[in-house]
């Protein structure tokens, strides 16, 4: 009897046990292929089907992994959505406070964040602004230079004017060429004045910073219709940016950028002078 | 010629105006010889001196402002120094002039300024760049990809996990200028590529051959790469 009793609870545990795993099995299969249906509803763009699917992993394995990282597309469905703006940002911020959130998720997130806030402030949602502010100081320097890009961008030049110290920072300390240039323009935009202290300050750029200068006199006129004072830094992409008329006398004239930078490094006082056909003279020079 | 004159009587009438006229060119002669044998022609600089400077003085009290001219004073007296000085001054500032090549404008005012139509066209141009750059970074990366699903990888996960993670940090800042400047077929090729590497930036390890060859064939059948050709050869041919 007691044999027969012990053969009965092995044979028990070990039907447990298999159907557990088997389950378990089914389970890992079943979210993760949910997963990886809305993943590529997500690269498509369906915003909709995406999130359907979403939320079926998050209700019916709450307790799986993946629903943690669901969490995350789940703001992404909502801010592609359009008009779920906050909910999206309820999501965000959500993937953010858990304990299992992965970093480059919590880094795209925070970037998410301050998209969407400065899209609510767009709409009319002053108080939207202060998610965007309070990243000046995020211990993350990319949430904190994209914070402070997106700040400079506000209409309200008061508001904007708060990126200045963060993106002074970057024109003073960053080597990306491309962060540095945006940096640039975000500070030429709301604060010129702290740009020239900032290029002023960078290691190697001497007391004071070069310059570049562009007028723009149209036939006759002595006031420049076109006056431009800028980093020697951007010079490139300032001749780049000009007019197109202005741009297509230059190159009727010979010159093209690299020919113009050319000559103006031969001589840093040396300004050029190129005379349109409708007597419009453009004058670019460095100091 | 006397007896032309007497004959005709137009011309007596003129030899008596110039005869008159004589006598009284005479008369005031004289008044000048005795004007001047009265005048101390040794004294006389010191008392017009004294006069003027008197004169300088009364007008200084009445415009303390004119004081700042009294070095003028000199050249009061001597025009022709005066002249002389002023010649030369303009003389040199013409040759200054003249000869400065090439001429730097007079409005050189400070600090940095540039219009916000000037920084949006600017922006446009960094856009396109930036796009461009973006694009062929992803290529690469997908490119590699596609090795790691045939012959085996040219970059290590980890260093392609890190390569995505920057490009997803430049794709942040292109979205805002994409939109702004309507970049529409860039923006949608951009976005996808974009999902496709917050995957990857998750993979620092190898990825396994089955998950490879799904990668692949999701750029394959969306055509990615031949997408990302032909937005790139737009930009490089201006927005």
């Amino acid at each position: 009897m007691r044999k027969t009793t012990l053969t009965f609870c092995l044979v028990l545990a070990l039907g447990l046990g298999q159907a557990a795993a088997l389950r378990a099995g089914v389970q890992a299969a079943t979210d993760e292929s949910l997963f990886r249906e809305a993943k590529l509803l997500v690269f498509d763009k369906s915003w909709q089907a995406a999130l359907d699917k979403i939320d079926e992993l998050i209700d019916k394995y709450p307790e799986s992994p993946l629903a943690i990282q669901a969490l995350f597309y789940k703001g992404e469905c909502l801010s592609g959505l359009g008009g779920r703006e906050r909910d999206a940002l309820r999501a965000y911020k959500s993937y953010i406070g858990l304990r299992d959130a992965r970093p480059s998720l919590v880094e795209e997130s925070e970037g998410s964040i301050i998209d969407l806030a400065f899209d609510l402030y767009k709409e009319g949602s002053d108080s939207a602004l202060r998610e965007i502010e309070s990243r000046l100081d995020h211990p993350n320097k990319v949430v904190r230079y994209y914070a402070a890009y997106k700040l400079s961008l506000v209409s309200d030049k008061k508001e904007a004017a708060k990126a200045a110290p963060v993106l002074s920072r970057i024109v003073e300390t960053e080597k990306d060429p491309e962060l540095l240039d945006r940096a640039r323009i975000a500070l030429l935009r709301v604060s010129p004045e702290s740009l020239k202290s900032a290029e002023d300050r960078k290691p190697g750029s001497g007391s004071t910073a070069r310059m570049l200068r562009i007028r723009i006199r149209a036939a006759g006129q002595r006031e420049p219709a076109f006056s431009l004072n800028i980093p020697i830094a951007l010079a490139d992409l300032a001749l780049n940016a000009l007019d197109e008329d202005d741009k297509a006398a230059i190159r009727k004239k010979g010159y093209d950028i690299s020919k113009i930078m050319n000559e103006l490094a031969k001589s840093k006082e040396s300004i050029l002078r190129i005379a349109g056909d409708d007597g419009t003279i453009i004058e670019i020079w460095i100091d | 010629m006397s007896e032309q004159t007497e004959r005709d009587p137009e011309r007596r009438a003129e030899a008596g105006a110039i005869e008159r006229l004589l006598k009284e060119t005479e008369a005031v002669r004289s008044e000048i010889r005795k004007t001047a044998a009265s005048v101390d022609w040794d004294s006389l600089p010191a008392v017009i001196a004294d006069r003027a400077l008197a004169g300088d003085r009364a007008a200084s009290r009445r415009a303390p402002s004119a004081r700042a001219w009294a070095w003028l004073a000199p050249f009061r007296m001597k025009p022709a120094l005066a002249g002389l000085a002023a010649g030369l001054v303009v003389g040199a500032a013409a040759m200054y002039l003249a000869l400065r090549a090439p001429q730097v404008p007079a409005d050189r005012d400070g600090g940095y300024h540039a219009s916000g139509e000037f920084l949006d066209r600017a922006e446009l141009e960094m856009a396109r760049r930036n796009t461009l750059d973006y694009l062929e970074k992803s290529q690469y990366v997908l490119l590699d990809v596609f090795e790691s699903a045939g012959e085996g990888s040219v970059m290590p996960a980890a260093l392609r996990s890190e390569r995505t993670r920057d490009l997803l940090q430049k794709k942040k800042y292109l979205n805002a200028q994409l939109e702004t400047f309507q970049m529409a077929k860039a923006k949608a090729i951009c976005d996808q590529i974009e999902s496709l590497f917050l995957e990857l930036s998750q993979i620092d390890q190898e990825l396994p051959a089955a998950e490879l060859g799904r990668i692949r064939s999701y750029v394959e059948d969306r055509q990615l790469l031949l997408k990302i050709n032909l937005v790139k050869k737009e930009l490089q041919s201006g927005v």
